[in-house]
């Protein structure tokens, strides 16, 4: 290997090695945490809500002219058997909210009266026994709700319910080792408990991120129908007939009753459209960040070409005169791809550290994860494999210089 | 050593075809110091850059240390430059980036040499042009003619079987030039087989025997009436005519 050579060499040509060391330092760098963030917008993007998706529908219904808050609990029992007895419909359910919806109810689980804090947070879904079958939830443990237990109450007045059901993600973090079945939970400061009766694989909550991150799947079931101006219809159409249900169940509602608003936009979505709207955004920064690496790497590889074009074209001579030393052209195309891969490791070892050092940067600004050094070591391939594959074809140029070319004059 | 026999090197274009060698003949046995010559354009860099197989001919036989090396491929040829040529060029053609040491240990690398044996090898041709104490300078930093003598010591790293030098003193002045005609003498009485191409005839005059080149054929220097009408040329331009 002739390193000790190219590495003198080098050493006499510190402004472009460094230029480029550097370019492929800040490629790697923001290359891995750009592949890092989208890969968490993908994993987050590719989440289960915990319901069966398809088939499933969401109406969100705003009451107009009701004398009290508790005016719309008949209503909204109407609104039910309408959608019920709907054909196509196989069950729907009238709840606060929903996975992905983006708002709804959260609150702090202590497992006594005296914790001071919160053993977990949980979200809270207020329905009744038609939850598990129109969301397509899985009981795993327990039973579902009866109806005799599902209570109407004023949001403003709710304070806790006897019964409810939990996920196994709350279950877990309040009971680990064993299960809340059965157990009695506290879900506000100064109520009665709420006793387990059932418990659910997973439900996700209606945030899909940020502050939701650290109870992403503790969710909280009680068999209350909230009363008030606002309700939220979830729908379960037969195999197939989701369209045709997307059309009939508003004209349904209007029908029965045509004091109420169904907002133009999110007022009726399928839940497809409900994920679609719900990681947009996530969505965009994946794709913005997978155009910045595409556009970096395709710079890095630009300037190597660049840089060993005009070091080709630089050193004709040189290259005319090895040859005429004995040199082979593989020697010739071994020399080029040497030296791109000394730059190159260069500019990985630096580049390797200033991406775990944007990583801090970001976990400390943003409450980014830590990132797996997986990437780093992905990155450092790529790099090297980009920098051996754009070095290719001018290297292969210098192989191609005649040895007659030492006898040339400049 | 080096045997050409009517060999020919022609570039073609389109349009054209020009013979820079055309049946040229010649000779060279081993132990030999042999100066060609020839007035500019007379094929005599051709000559050199074919016998040191820089370059390709296009008729004719090439047998270099008895071994016929027109079909030989890209690799074979660089196998024998390496490792039984010396060359010594006009510009000296060191590597800039790299120091006398690093410069002269080029070819040894080709050969796929120990890095003992090519410090030896390297330091003992320094010592022999007397640049050992310059191995870690740079070309630049180095006069025409140690640069020339660097280039020698290169040369003779790899104990080649023959030493081509192109015009050799061309770049140096009279004082220089000397001192490095006398190391290719005293090379050559070592029993190094050298072929010079000059168009300096007192340095040609100090070779064993002159091989005179002229429209690409090697001449008979009494009877050829363009070597009087080169000699005349000469002639005029020492006079200022």
């Amino acid at each position: 290997m002739q390193i000790q050579p190219i590495l003198a060499a080098l050493k006499r040509h510190k402004a472009g090695t460094f230029l480029i060391a550097l370019q492929i330092a800040l490629t790697l760098a923001i290359v891995c945490n750009a592949l890092f963030i989208i890969q968490q917008r993908v994993e987050r993007i590719s989440r289960s809500t915990g319901m069966i998706e398809t088939d499933l529908m969401a109406i969100q219904n705003m009451w107009v002219g009701l004398s009290d808050e508790n005016a719309s609990e008949p209503l909204i029992k109407a609104d039910l058997q309408v959608l019920r007895q709907l054909p196509g419909v196989q069950d729907a359910l009238a709840t606060n909210s929903y996975p992905l919806r983006g708002g709804g109810w959260s609150t702090g689980v202590r497992l006594n009266p005296e914790m001071k804090k919160p053993a977990a947070q949980t979200t809270q879904y207020f329905v009744d026994d038609h939850a598990l079958a129109t969301m397509g939830a899985k009981l795993i443990a327990g039973r579902n709700f009866r109806p005799d237990e599902v209570v109407a109450i004023d949001p403003k007045k709710f304070q806790f319910s006897p019964t409810v059901m939990v996920t196994k993600a709350l279950s877990d973090k309040l009971f680990p080792g064993s299960s809340a079945l059965g157990k009695q939970i506290y879900l506000s400061d100064g109520t009665p408990p709420s006793t387990v009766v059932g418990i659910v694989e997973r439900l996700q909550v209606p945030w899909k991120g940020g502050f939701a991150d650290n109870f992403e799947a503790n969710s909280t079931l009680l068999p209350v129908q909230l009363t008030g101006n606002f309700t939220t219809y979830l729908i379960r159409s037969k195999p197939g007939q989701l369209a045709s249900v997307l059309k009939a169940a508003p004209e349904a509602l209007f029908k029965a009753n045509r004091m109420r608003v169904l907002p133009s936009e999110r007022g009726v979505r399928s839940f497809a459209m409900v994920r679609q709207d719900a990681y947009k955004s996530d969505r965009g920064m994946a794709i913005l960040m997978g155009i910045i690496c595409v556009v970096l790497l395709g710079i890095t590889a630009a300037g190597i070409v660049g840089l060993t074009s005009f070091w080709v074209g630089q050193r004709r001579k040189q290259i005319g005169v090895r040859r005429a030393l004995g040199a082979t052209k593989n020697d010739i195309l071994t020399y080029f791809l040497t030296e791109n891969l000394l730059i190159g490791l260069g500019g990985v070892l630096v580049g390797a550290l200033l991406a775990m050092g944007m990583n801090l940067w970001l976990m400390k600004q943003f409450e980014m994860a830590r990132l797996s050094p997986l990437y780093v070591i992905t990155g450092v391939i790529v790099l090297l494999l980009l920098g051996q594959g754009s070095v290719l074809a001018p290297a292969m140029r210098a192989a191609r210089v005649p040895p007659v070319e030492a006898t040339r004059s400049v | 050593m080096l045997k050409m026999t009517h060999l020919s090197k022609v570039y073609r274009t389109e349009v054209v075809e020009t013979y820079a060698l055309r049946d040229f003949n010649i000779d060279v046995k081993e132990g030999e110091f042999v100066a060609v010559t020839g007035p500019s354009g007379s094929g005599k860099t051709t000559f050199l850059t074919i016998a040191g197989l820089l370059e390709t001919f296009t008729g004719g036989e090439y047998h270099l240390d008895g071994v016929e090396v027109s079909h030989l491929n890209d690799n074979a040829r660089s196998k024998i430059r390496n490792e039984k040529i010396g060359f010594i060029f006009q510009a000296f053609n060191l590597i800039p980036d790299l120091n006398v040491f690093d410069n002269v240990e080029v070819p040894l690398r080709y050969r796929g040499m120990k890095a003992a044996e090519r410090k030896k090898r390297i330091m003992e041709s320094l010592e022999r042009v007397g640049l050992a104490s310059r191995a870690k300078h740079y070309p630049a930093e180095l006069s025409g003619g140690q640069q020339q003598r660097v280039a020698i010591a290169r040369a003779l790293a790899g104990s080649p079987r023959l030493l081509l030098a192109d015009e050799p003193t061309g770049n140096l002045d009279t004082q220089m030039a000397r001192s490095v005609m006398e190391l290719l003498e005293e090379i050559h009485r070592e029993g190094a087989t050298i072929v010079m191409v000059t168009h300096d005839p007192e340095l040609a005059a100090r070779a064993q025997r002159n091989v005179h080149v002229i429209d690409g054929q090697v001449v008979d220097l009494a009877e050829d009436p363009r070597f009087h009408a080169h000699v005349a040329q000469v002639a005029d331009a020492t006079h200022g005519r």
